[in-house]
């Protein structure tokens, strides 16, 4: 928007236009100070802070609201996983605006947690969903797409808690977008066109980025670590706008580093560049012993709340199965 | 004062109209009223008024014109006196401030993701309004988010201790009918939020919050949670972005002067390569150092928590730890937090990092 279409006293419209600047955006207005505003118009300071009031006006998106208001508006819907035990550890599911990492080491069941949640915000809000598909950004394998057809013939055995009817009702496979990235610039493009598409239709209200790591470590080389932060904030803050206008949760999986004081440790990769972006961060990490349930065994997981600003540091075992991934309640398992 | 005219803050048709009609020096000014001065020199009265104030403000003017007066050091000091500061609930934290965050200055705390930056400001943000009888400010809050991160869940249950706990201190009839009011619905309505997506909108919300602060006097606090988030993607234009948190550290001042205000802010950390050695320092450059008047660094130390004040006129350095439990931000006084907590807690240090738990 320009100044001309500010609603400004005529002596300040006319101030503007003799000094030719009544095309300037109405962000260049905010961004200026003061005193360059006085020079290149010649008003005085209080024209010139009248000025600035209404641009910065036009710039505000909401006035301030209390938090009271908040609470009784369309506050924080969450993203539910499916499970009852981990939903409680996660205190409802993912936070709707906002990044959530999930980090751990390959074969821990990241792709999972990503093909789980694509299916779990198909249902509608009542049953923890947000009535919209997902899209999956896979930019290392390809898409396990046989397991989501695994997934999506037992979400009846995983989701107890919704009626039979309404699960198999829902056409979950045409609701998953699939895209297959392979370096920097296609993904980029993916997120600004065909995200930002499926997100104003109002088809998808998730994005899953598989793997976060995988692009950034191996296009750039050890000492491009500069290029490479630019890059990872140019493409972070695009997912971050994306999540705050379209109130989408959006998931990253991460590979992980062995971390700096002890090697025996493994944190996320990516560094404190790619931290300071994310609001939740998740790690999954294998335990020893397995679970067993009827003719099914499987590898006990951890999934653990590293940071999140209404999280407390907690984690939960968990297992794989053919209906997805479930907490596990107590250690009743075999242990070998 | 003898100041000649042109070297006063007006715009250049006024100070033509000005010389144009004779007034060269301040002091032919003094005396005028603002619509005398207009007919004499063919100003408007709005542009009058303004000479004058500037003229009146010693050649500082152009801010709002309060500060006529100079005031001796025993004036502010008593004024500093009056003023309470805001208490953070970790009375090691608190002792070390000399009784908390301060009203007038502007507090920045640092720290590395998920060391507890936006605990401490949800704290602070209920800590704020903790009723005068109890020795709080009873201010009302506004909260700059431009992370995302005010999450309601958080707020509510850090609310919700806090009235537990002042419930238990209350013991006079007035600590009583105050907490009547302080409970955790009219703790949420003093919380004044606003959402900003990028740096435009954060600076344009600054620009309107003198006249925000105007209409609500009884605001003490600003948290802006985080003040590096969004400046931190300029990063090709360096002098741009320098600029503005220039101007932004100078808003932040004068708000917190004029409005009686405390600015607490938050920023990111990031690393810097020095003599060949990586180092985890504040983000947002050496320039920005200059700004804020306290500086807290949150840091690990193995699983514990630290903070240490590491700029501050008037404090020594110092070191204390503090821990997040589920009311919010406390003391790491371990005796007497351990019975308080739910058994889980217990966990807390073993879950810093993900352990093979083979027994």
């Amino acid at each position: 928007m320009n100044c001309d279409q500010l609603l400004l006293h005529p002596r300040v419209s006319a101030a503007l236009r003799r000094g030719n600047i009544q095309l300037m955006s109405v962000k260049d207005v905010v961004c200026a100070s003061a005193p360059d505003l006085q020079r290149l118009t010649g008003l005085s300071n209080s024209d010139v802070q009248q000025l600035i009031t209404a641009a910065a006006a036009v710039c505000r998106r909401h006035p301030p609201i209390t938090a009271q208001q908040l609470q009784h508006g369309v506050s924080g819907a969450q993203l539910r996983l499916g499970c009852p035990v981990l939903d409680r550890l996660l205190r409802g599911g993912l936070p709707v605006g906002g990044i959530t990492e999930l980090a751990g080491e390959s074969g821990t069941g990241k792709t999972q947690v990503g093909l789980q949640l694509s299916l779990s915000v198909q249902y509608p809000a009542e049953h923890g969903g947000l009535g919209a598909g997902a899209l999956y950004v896979c930019t290392e394998d390809s898409f396990p797409i046989k397991r989501l057809h695994q997934l999506i013939g037992e979400q009846v055995c995983l989701r107890s808690d919704v009626p039979a009817d309404l699960v198999s009702s829902l056409r979950f496979s045409d609701h998953v977008y699939i895209e297959h990235t392979a370096d920097l610039d296609s993904l980029l493009v993916c997120l600004t066109r065909r995200a930002r598409l499926l997100l104003t239709r109002g088809l998808v209200r998730l994005i899953v980025v598989d793997s976060v790591a995988a692009l950034f470590r191996t296009e750039f080389q050890a000492d491009d670590w500069l290029e490479r932060n630019r890059q990872l904030l140019t493409f972070s803050s695009m997912l971050h706008h994306l999540s705050q206008e379209f109130s989408t949760p959006v998931l990253c999986i991460n590979q992980v580093t062995p971390s700096r004081p002890s090697l025996s440790t493994v944190s996320p990769a990516l560094g404190l560049a790619w931290a300071n972006q994310v609001m939740v961060r998740l790690m999954m990490s294998r335990l020893q012993g397995t679970v067993v349930r009827g003719d099914q065994s499987s590898a006990l997981r951890r999934l653990e709340v590293v940071f999140a600003p209404h999280l407390a540091r907690d984690g939960q075992n968990a297992a794989v199965w053919r209906e997805g991934l479930r907490g596990v309640e107590s250690w009743t398992s075999n242990r070998k | 004062m003898q100041r000649p005219v042109s070297s006063l803050p007006l715009s250049q048709a006024v100070r033509l109209k000005l010389g144009s009609a004779g007034f060269q020096l301040t002091a032919d000014l003094l005396d005028f009223k603002p619509d005398k001065l207009s007919k004499e020199t063919g100003l408007s009265e709005e542009e009058a008024v303004e000479v004058l104030k500037a003229v009146k403000g010693g050649g500082g003017g152009g801010g709002s014109g309060d500060i006529s007066a100079s005031l001796t050091a025993l004036e502010l000091l008593q004024k500093e006196e009056e003023l309470r500061s805001i208490v953070t609930f970790s009375s090691q934290l608190d002792e070390c401030l000399g009784g908390g965050i301060p009203v007038g200055k502007i507090t920045e705390v640092c720290g590395v993701p998920g060391i507890g930056k936006t605990q401490l400001c949800l704290q602070l943000a209920v800590d704020v309004q903790v009723p005068q009888c109890f020795g709080g400010v009873e201010g009302q809050v506004m909260f700059i988010d431009t992370v995302g991160s005010f999450l309601l869940q958080r707020v509510t249950d850090i609310a919700a201790a806090a009235v537990r706990h002042c419930s238990l201190l209350a013991e006079d009839d007035e600590q009583r009918a105050a907490m009547e009011t302080f409970t955790v619905e009219t703790i949420l309505s003093n919380i004044f939020l606003v959402r900003c997506h990028d740096y435009v909108e954060l600076l344009a919300e600054l620009h309107l919050l003198p006249d925000f602060l105007s209409q609500h006097p009884k605001i003490r606090l600003l948290v802006i949670d985080s003040v590096a988030f969004p400046f931190r993607l300029l990063f090709d234009e360096l002098s741009q972005r320098t600029r503005l948190l220039n101007g932004v550290g100078q808003q932040l001042i004068t708000m917190a002067i004029n409005h009686n205000i405390a600015v607490v802010i938050t920023n990111q950390m990031t690393t810097r390569i020095r003599d060949g050695q990586s180092h985890i320092v504040p983000a947002l450059g050496e320039c920005w150092g200059h700004a804020p008047t306290i500086r807290l660094l949150l840091q690990w130390e193995g699983s514990r928590r630290l903070a240490t004040i590491f700029k501050s006129p008037c404090h020594v350095e110092t070191m204390v730890q503090y821990q997040i439990t589920p009311e919010g931000f406390r003391d790491a006084d371990q005796s007497e937090m351990a019975h308080s907590k739910r058994p889980r807690m217990d966990t807390d240090q073993s879950a810093a990092e993900p352990k093979d738990t083979s027994s």
